[in-house]
């Protein structure tokens, strides 16, 4: 295994192994120290993360499918135009949609060993998240007083379940940001891992921002076109 | 991109991406404006392009944060791959599942519940809304009877699948707390022709059974409770203790 890290971190150096090793690829940069890189030379933890997002695309995409297979077939009560407000859904999305940059820019500062910032970055993506959930909690406890809940149509259970399962995404996510930022402040996190770690905290957060995107243009915009 | 020189062997750093992020954090704003304004102009919203043009916007911020904040685009091959083969498969089934629902509609969901698509297509069954019309005379209820039976009572079977089946489930075996068992000798609101037709026309005060007249045709209420009516004595196994009073023929 040794080996294959050496050549890894050869791959920055001589051209000549750079394309087996990964060689142009930005995110590459600050993992060659790794110990825990496999023969490609890249990190396990971010081939972890991106193969459970992939697994999460079919999770989602079974949620949202089912949803609209099931769209429009409610027999009775609440329907989405009646009680679907864009103005409040809208500035949720746009909170949670700046918590993307937010992000973006923690991995940015943990890249460039500026950890005091991207704490300051990370607990602020953790503010816009939870302010997402608490929006998220308002919108389903109006929905229950006009009369919707699980099991009140074939709406009510697509719905509650696609979105409650994405709300529990981002709540994951509120506590995974914030259990980072405050190890930070107790100065416990590997000063040579905390790059890659906060990155692929980041990966899952934008993938909660992307699921969202889809739900928000496809199940609530939908509902006010004419 | 250039790299960093590992002359050191040590801490290189990184070039920042800040002012690129701050430019894709721009483009997500404008791009989601533009998307929800739209839906706030009377001449725009309502044409045809519209709901395509906010499905393309919303793929374009999908790929703007996979590509640029999640960093897939410069990023190794076998990343991509991990993620877009699952994501491709979702989109697939999504398309298939989309597909499936378009293919199997059928007003009244195949028997004669309405849905609110029927209601936005204007399908309403002839006396739906339009109250209870009164059970008739036993003698020509009976008539009808031997005749859905000899169709084997398939648009009764169909109703009661699609709908009664809800609350006393599939076999007609009862729910507890929901729906009676339809299968043993007993009725709690009489069980003949003309009283199940009335018990399913106006429903129940007071338990979970509707008065199906507002969202049911006078003929499927009584195809449905000529079912009914056949299922009396099946006794089916695990159905729910005889509640009522018992009929005897």
């Amino acid at each position: 295994m040794s080996e294959a890290v050496a050549i890894a971190h050869d791959g920055h150096s001589h051209d000549g192994h750079g394309h087996d090793a990964g060689h142009g690829h930005d995110a590459g940069h600050g993992h060659h120290q790794l110990t825990e890189n496999n023969f490609l030379g890249l990190p396990n933890i971010k081939l972890a993360m991106w193969a459970f997002l992939g697994s999460e695309c079919m999770f989602f995409g079974s949620l949202i499918g089912t949803y609209f297979f099931y769209r429009e077939m409610s027999l009775g009560g609440p329907m989405p135009e009646d009680i679907f407000d864009v103005n409040i859904t809208s500035i949720s999305t746009f909170l949670l949609l700046m918590s993307s940059v937010t992000m973006a820019l923690a991995v940015d500062n943990a890249r460039q060993r500026n950890f005091g910032k991207m704490r300051a970055f990370i607990l602020a993506t953790a503010a816009q998240g939870a302010a997402f959930v608490g929006f998220q909690i308002y919108e389903f406890s109006h929905f229950v007083a006009h009369g919707l809940k699980l099991s009140t149509s074939l709406f009510g259970s697509t719905f509650y379940t696609m979105t409650g399962f994405h709300g529990a995404h981002v709540s994951v996510g509120v506590i995974w940001l914030v259990m980072v930022a405050l190890l930070a402040t107790q100065g416990k996190l590997n000063k040579d891992k905390i790059a890659i770690n906060v990155e692929v905290m980041g990966l899952y957060w934008h993938f909660v921002d992307i699921v969202w995107i889809i739900i928000f243009t496809f199940v609530y915009l939908l509902e006010f076109t004419r | 991109m250039s790299h960093p020189t590992h002359a050191d062997g040590g801490h290189d750093l990184p070039h920042s991406h800040q002012k690129h992020y701050l430019i894709v954090a721009a483009v997500l704003t404008v791009v989601t404006a533009v998307e929800i304004g739209i839906l706030f102009l009377p001449a725009v919203n309502g044409t045809w392009w519209v709901v395509p043009f906010i499905g393309v916007l919303a793929v374009f911020k999908f790929g703007l944060v996979v590509g640029e904040f999640m960093h897939l685009r410069p990023d190794h091959g076998v990343y991509k791959f991990l993620f877009m083969s699952p994501m491709f498969l979702a989109l697939f089934s999504f398309i298939a599942l989309s597909a499936l629902a378009v293919v199997t509609y059928q007003p009244f969901g195949g028997g004669y519940a309405i849905t609110q698509r029927d209601r936005k297509a204007g399908f309403v069954p002839p006396s739906a809304g339009g109250g209870f019309e009164v059970a008739w005379p036993e003698d020509k209820l009976k008539a009808a009877f031997a005749e859905a039976e000899k169709g084997g009572f398939a648009k009764g079977k169909a109703t009661f699948a699609s709908t009664c089946a809800n609350c006393h489930r599939g076999d007609g075996g009862g729910m507890p707390a929901l729906g009676p068992n339809m299968t043993d000798d007993c009725f709690k609101h009489g069980g003949s022709l003309a009283e199940l037709y009335t018990t399913i026309g106006k429903g129940v005060q007071g338990t979970a059974m509707p008065a199906w007249s507002t969202s049911m045709s006078p003929d499927a209420i009584r195809q449905a409770a000529f079912f009914v009516r056949s299922l009396k004595g099946k006794n089916v196994a695990g159905g729910l203790e005889c509640v009522g009073t018992k009929v005897a023929d």
